[in-house]
């Protein structure tokens, strides 16, 4: 009798473990047939989370975020040749320590470290652009 | 060369002096200045290799020595209690001298001179 009584009530809570676990199911396929009224609210699956693939940054957003930073830095004297392809000394009038501390804002503005030997390299809008755009950490 | 070395002055700067506006920006100031004053020298010349040698200890002292205290508020009159941001790059020493170390006035003169 009491062997008969454990057999069901372990049965009884295995379901009811199983059951736990449906509604996790549930949000996966909407079509299952259970009705949620028979479950309590608190032992509700929160839900799906959806990891998606990174969506990158597009070029334009890339290019607006660096010329913002380069037209909020002082020492760019005349911010009308401000375009694309400007060049940091060339075109800007910034000396080689205004382009180190033009990558570093921009270091800081996509929250990435440049290496030393990319940064060096970094000379131009377009190239800085290329580099954030490469970057899968950058946001 | 030089450029790399001010590069890692400002990253040091960037991190002893973090949330910190008015620090940063005069040790921004600072370095900039200092750049500036030796850039006339020959970039092969030894007395250069020196500066580039010294800016990189110093990104070293402020990276590695520099520690940040904000004082609790909230704290009492009497109990002036400071919270320290000890990072991931601060030097920490193992403590090591202080085991060997019986004579008291030495021990005393390795704790305050210590750098962290």
């Amino acid at each position: 009798m009491i062997r008969t009584a454990l057999f069901q009530s372990a049965r009884c809570a295995s379901r009811s473990v199983t059951r736990t676990q449906l509604p996790a199911s549930r949000a996966i396929a909407p079509c299952f047939s259970v009705p949620s009224t028979r479950y309590t609210p608190t032992l509700r699956y929160p839900g799906i989370r959806c990891y998606s693939a990174p969506a990158g940054l597009s070029k334009t957003e890339v290019e607006g975020r660096i010329m913002d930073i380069l037209k909020n830095f002082d020492k760019v004297k005349d911010a009308s040749k401000l375009s694309n392809t400007s060049h940091f000394s060339n075109d800007l009038g910034l000396d080689s320590l205004d382009t180190v501390e033009v990558v570093m804002a921009i270091e800081e503005e996509f929250s990435i470290e440049i290496p030393d030997k990319e940064a060096d390299g970094i000379l131009s809008i377009d190239k800085a652009v290329n580099y954030i755009i490469g970057q899968p950490d950058a946001h | 060369m030089a450029l790399e070395a001010y590069r890692h002055v400002l990253r040091s700067a960037r991190i002893a002096f973090q949330g910190d506006t008015r620090l940063l920006s005069a040790a921004k100031v600072e370095a900039r200045l200092n750049f500036n004053n030796n850039r006339s020298l020959p970039a092969d010349s030894d007395e250069a290799q020196q500066k580039i040698i010294e800016a990189q200890e110093v990104a070293r002292i402020l990276r590695q020595n520099v520690v940040q205290g904000e004082r609790v508020t909230g704290a009492g009159k009497e109990e002036q209690r400071y919270q320290l941001r000890i990072h991931d790059e601060t030097e920490r020493g193992d403590n090591e001298s202080i085991k060997k170390g019986t004579n008291l006035a030495s021990a005393g003169g390795a704790c305050c001179g210590g750098a962290t």
